[in-house]
């Protein structure tokens, strides 16, 4: 199989990857021991996959991870600095917003993405904002308190 | 993981045509059929990313908006100039809307001259297809080019009289979104790739427009949804087209419906009788979202929202988003 190498940002630090032309970027963080990010349904329709691409929340499943080049990328592995919790991390564990938790990194992410637009949001923004991340356990009212928490969390900041 | 042997990343438009060409090549730009979708990829061994060619751009332009195959939704929405660009050809009403094959949904549904036109029809159908990621990594042109019936903002764009601008080897070719569509995944489109959408400007200030999807989410893909634009003139419909998806192995226009509603009163029961010719008309299937018969019923109501949004009679909780 052919290889190509790109270069791309990883939670802040400069890396170059050697990739398969088919690899999507979801194998390829898993591949470079970037776990955080989960594959659930590997079809784009549960956003569990989700990471921040060029400041775009997007789902790392469905895209070639070779569209990275030159990139922006972070992950959930990226939230926390120094050893602290980021905000949004910090609230759903206050909230207690995970049951099996597989899901939680792609919750969080999108939440990234959202509270970084709308940074005072109401809970009927959070639920549109949501909507797109399936928890199988059916885990969704915690997951919307833990965003609202998250917001001002960060206000506070 | 894709099962190819080669990623291509062409910087122009020749270089692109050139290596579509060839046999068992295929495109790539938000990437979330092809990589999720095996139908996409059968005989495929090579992808070719065309997010290089500097297709991003929504611009209106001799009458027309073009909307450019590479634009994310997002880019695009954010560029001040272009937002008043298309806001001032709009206003003179002799501009075409250009849509690059890179924009994505998320761009679409944020760009201002399209939440203005005919009352944002193709925004909103932009704004309900798939999650907000999705959203971000979708392109417009990406969706007419799957070919899919049920997807969301072909019936907006026929409503809108859209136009495809096809390239290949042998040059540009333009063909009416009207005659683009063959069946499920399939179009007239060969080894070519889309440039870009244009949707005419002229005459379109007091065009009017509604779009209804009904699904069981709005993330969720259509079970069935409808697009119309209407011109009314002193309480009468002088023109009128109407679209419904998920209903046939096309996005289906539906003429004689249009035939029905054009000359007469924009009143419900105008709608009513367009919305009985669409339920005969539509050839919908079951599959597990919905049943051939309830798609048929829906139709109908989809339909009928959407005249009555067009012609500014929608009803409270009969908004666009249906959730």
């Amino acid at each position: 199989m052919p290889e190509l190498e790109i270069a791309l940002t990883v939670n802040g630090r400069a890396v170059r990857w050697h990739l398969e032309p088919g690899e999507t970027l979801l194998e390829a963080l898993h591949a470079h021991h970037l776990k955080g990010t989960k594959l659930i349904c590997g079809t784009g329709d549960c956003c569990g996959c989700g990471v921040m691409l060029n400041g775009n929340s997007i789902n790392a499943c469905c895209m070639l991870a070779a569209q990275a080049e030159d990139g922006d990328l972070l992950t959930v592995e990226g939230l926390a600095q120094n050893g602290k919790l980021h905000p949004i991390q910090e609230a759903f564990a206050q909230e207690g917003a995970a049951q099996c938790g597989y899901c939680t990194p792609g919750f969080i992410m999108r939440a990234y993405a959202f509270l970084q637009e709308h940074p005072h949001p109401d809970e009927a923004e959070v639920r549109a904002a949501l909507a797109g991340n399936i928890c199988r356990c059916t885990g969704y009212v915690k997951p919307v308190a833990a965003v609202l928490r998250a917001a001002e969390l960060m206000q506070e900041q | 993981m894709l099962k190819i042997a080669a990623y291509h990343k062409p910087t122009t438009l020749v270089e692109a045509a050139a290596l579509l060409a060839e046999d068992g090549r295929t495109i790539i730009a938000g990437g979330t059929d092809l990589l999720v979708n095996p139908r996409y990829m059968v005989g495929v061994r090579e992808v070719v990313d065309i997010r290089k060619l500097g297709l991003n751009y929504i611009r209106a332009e001799d009458g027309w908006l073009h909307i450019g195959a590479g634009a994310t939704m997002r880019t695009v929405a954010q560029q001040a100039t272009l937002q008043r660009l298309a806001n001032g050809i709009l206003a003179r009403g002799d501009g075409w809307l250009h849509i690059g094959a890179g924009a994505t949904m998320r761009t679409v549904a944020q760009q201002v001259t399209l939440q203005r036109l005919a009352n944002g029809i193709l925004a909103r159908g932009a704004a309900v297809c798939g999650s907000p990621n999705i959203r971000n990594m979708a392109t417009l042109v990406g969706n007419i080019a799957s070919a899919l019936p049920s997807a969301d903002t072909p019936p907006a764009l026929l409503a809108l009289n859209a136009e495809v601008v096809l390239i290949g080897t042998n040059g540009e070719r333009v063909v009416p979104l009207d005659n683009f569509f063959v069946g499920p995944a399939q179009s007239v489109r060969e080894r070519e790739l889309i440039s870009e959408l244009r949707i005419p400007l002229v005459d379109s200030d007091d065009l009017r427009g509604g779009f209804y999807k009904i699904g069981r989410t709005a993330e969720d893909i259509s079970m069935v949804n409808a697009a119309a634009t209407l011109k009314i003139q002193g309480g009468t419909i002088t023109r009128a087209r109407l679209v419904l998806g998920a209903v046939a192995p096309v996005p289906l226009r539906v003429t004689r419906a249009e035939e029905v509603l054009a000359g007469k009163l924009a009143t419900e029961e105008t709608f009513q009788r367009a919305a009985e010719l669409v339920r005969d008309e539509v050839r919908p299937i079951t599959d597990h979202r919905a049943t051939a018969a309830y798609r048929r019923k829906m139709s109908a109501v989809a339909t009928v929202r959407a005249l009555r949004q067009a012609a500014g009679l929608a009803a409270q909780g009969e908004e666009w988003r249906h959730a």
